[in-house]
């Protein structure tokens, strides 16, 4: 036996031993140690993830804005409901960061309070949708037969019925009604749990086919060989090998769902004045175009970073993860 | 005969989703606050026994899926009711006058998009990884794609409408007069197509870098055929196929439009028809029209559905 390669020579190092180089060693030989040491995958996914410039700036910005919005109260930020009678549709000013609007409400600190009900549906709605999609997706994937016939029948109905139409009406009919619970935010509740109550199919269906092709890979034979439950494999063995492309599904979901909310907004159904409210800042602000144009736009800047930034992450996110299917 | 049984199928399926539509946007009217007699009887409200005839001849009395029901049948035979908004007026009417416009409004929007989307897409996929031809634009285009339209909509105002204002190219922003005037619908169709446009030059590009990397343009390129024919005779033919797919999603892409673009143009369509009958509890109105709108959805997805098992016989039944 030649022993030559590193290969063979890991194989002969006493279990447990450090794969450092031994003591005195010369310092060129550790760097080439570290060299060596094999980058696990989910290192190798964050290197590329950070070698995608415009992805890393869009978790940047977005990490800034959802900090503003749960900070918003820290801040020294006007009262976004107070209105300046002195200053009304007037442009950015050192009193005043982005003007204000025809209520003389200060336009900064409506953007940073406006973006809480954007994101609040967008992650929390996104984040229940997943919760229930995996769960579904996974237990018809893996127990298959006739649960799986009638879970797939279920998801194939909701995820028929259109999602727009339906949190459109539901707002519409209840909106009024849950404007007073939760303190006050329970229109932006309810939103959240319309949109997570019709949102999950795509991931589902995602989870589910995820799922069919490790119930056919020797790890969970093996696992179920030595008499492993199923709960167990499903925690242990098959969901932990979904996680990233999850995300990575999320991720552009959470970008539809603020755009379906700004929507809601638009049409007068979101978070009522005079609490801010992206949406109905931009269209509110349109109205008065010839006099301030800073009223429509600024917000419709924030509003399109916020929704291009969670594109461009899920882009990044999907590259990093999931190198072979993104093209 | 197992594709007979699988159109037979996706139809039940479909007509059954309706079915589900029609439940689902009844019941949750039937929770909305406000009495829809009071509403019908306007200043009159007090008066007990005629609140009490029309409460009988509207069929509250009856039992809810009696209600339910009778809806169902009566929408089948085309009688979706009358307003209240604008009293006796049937709501077939209201839908009559409304959905063409937005349906005119939408193919305008669908030949933009197709027009800008689909060159956009095949040029991304044939400078593959380029900067300009790819990378650039394909970024513009996910943007255009994931945008809402009401956040473009003010820089068009701005720069049309009062920026340009003495020139010839202002465009007025709101209002409808038909497709004879272009003034009218020229913004509002083309910011309703710019999320379509991204959304048909992305699914063009992946599907003709899919095609472009099959063998039999391996072998026209040997064969020492022009780069020419091999793009645009070959591999986009053959994208046509999958490019069918993307019927479903962008209906359910232009119903969600229609309700942005028709609110802040003020055009007087189907969806905005919807948003206004729900601001006056004109829940007769606002029924049928979801109904319409979910339909062209459901329908859309099955046409795909079938159109697609038809034409390629290697889909899975």
């Amino acid at each position: 036996m030649l022993p030559t390669d590193d290969a063979t020579r890991a194989t002969e190092r006493p279990a447990g031993a450090p794969i450092a180089p031994a003591p005195g060693a010369a310092p060129g030989l550790q760097a080439e140690a570290s060299a060596l040491r094999p980058t696990s995958l989910g290192r190798q996914a964050v290197q590329r993830f950070m070698a995608n410039r415009l992805a890393v700036l869009s978790l940047l910005v977005l990490l800034t804005l959802i900090a503003m919005a749960i900070l918003a109260n820290l801040l020294p930020l006007i009262d976004p409901t107070a209105s300046d009678p002195y200053n009304q549709d007037s442009f950015p000013s050192r009193q005043h960061l982005l003007g204000t609007d025809a209520s003389g409400h200060d336009l900064f600190s409506a953007i940073i309070y406006g973006l809480r009900p954007a994101l609040a549906v967008g992650i929390v709605g996104q984040v229940v949708a997943t919760a229930v999609g995996v769960f579904i997706g996974v237990v018809a994937g893996y127990f298959g037969g006739w649960v799986d016939s009638v879970l797939s029948r279920i998801t194939d109905l909701i995820f028929a019925l259109p999602t727009f139409l339906l949190a459109f009406l539901t707002v519409a009919v209840l909106g009024s009604g849950w404007d007073t619970r939760f303190g006050g935010s329970g229109r932006v509740v309810l939103i959240t749990i319309v949109f997570g109550l019709v949102g999950w199919p795509p991931l589902m269906r995602f989870v589910r086919a995820l799922t069919l092709s490790f119930k056919e890979q020797q790890f969970v034979e093996a696992a179920h060989s030595i008499g492993t439950p199923p709960w167990k494999i499903i925690t242990r063995h098959v969901l932990p090998n979904t996680w990233g492309l999850v995300l990575v599904q999320a991720t552009f979901g959470i970008g539809g769902f603020i755009y379906n909310e700004t929507t809601l907004s638009l049409l007068g159904l979101g978070v009522q004045p005079p609490n801010p409210d992206l949406g109905s800042l931009v269209s509110v602000g349109a109205e008065h175009i010839n006099i301030n144009w800073v009223e429509s736009l600024g917000p419709a800047a924030f509003l399109a970073v916020l929704v291009v930034a969670f594109a461009f992450l899920g882009d990044g996110l999907r590259d990093a993860i999931d190198p072979r299917g993104s093209e | 005969m197992r594709l007979l049984s699988f159109v037979a199928k996706r139809l039940v399926a479909t007509v059954f989703i309706l079915f589900g539509v029609a439940a689902i946007t009844f019941f949750l009217v039937r929770l909305a606050p406000g009495d829809p007699v009071a509403a019908q009887l306007g200043q009159h409200a007090g008066d007990t026994a005629t609140y009490n005839r029309l409460y009988h001849q509207m069929g509250l009395d009856r039992p809810l899926w009696r209600q339910f029901l009778s809806y169902v049948w009566n929408a089948f035979h085309g009688d979706f009711g009358t307003s209240v908004a604008s009293p006796g007026t049937p709501v077939t009417t209201i839908i009559g006058q409304g959905l063409p416009i937005t349906i005119e409004l939408g193919a305008l929007a669908t030949a933009i998009a197709l027009l800008f989307g689909i060159p956009l897409g095949v040029l991304a996929a044939v400078r593959h990884n380029r900067i300009f031809a790819d990378n650039v634009n394909m970024g513009l285009m996910m943007a255009l794609y994931s945008l809402p339209p009401f956040v473009i909509i003010p820089v068009v105002w701005l720069v049309f409408g009062v920026l340009l204002k003495d020139t010839i190219f202002h465009l007025p922003v709101t209002g409808w007069q038909g497709l004879g005037d272009p003034h009218y619908w020229l913004a509002p169709s083309f910011v309703y197509a710019a999320g379509l446009a991204g959304f048909f030059a992305r699914s063009m590009r992946s599907f003709m870098l899919e095609e472009l990397n099959k063998d039999y343009i391996r072998t026209a390129r040997a064969k020492g055929m022009s780069e020419r024919t091999v793009i645009y005779i070959h591999a986009l033919k053959n994208t046509l196929l999958p490019f069918a797919s993307v019927l479903g999603p962008t209906v359910a892409f232009l119903v969600v439009g229609a309700f942005i673009i028709e609110q802040e143009f003020s055009i007087p369509g189907i969806a905005n028809i919807t948003v206004q009958s729900t601001l006056s509890n004109d829940y007769a109105v606002t029924l049928a029209t979801t109904l319409v709108l979910a339909a062209a959805v459901v329908v859309a997805n099955a046409l795909t559905d079938i159109f697609y098992t038809i034409v390629d016989p290697r889909v899975k039944l």
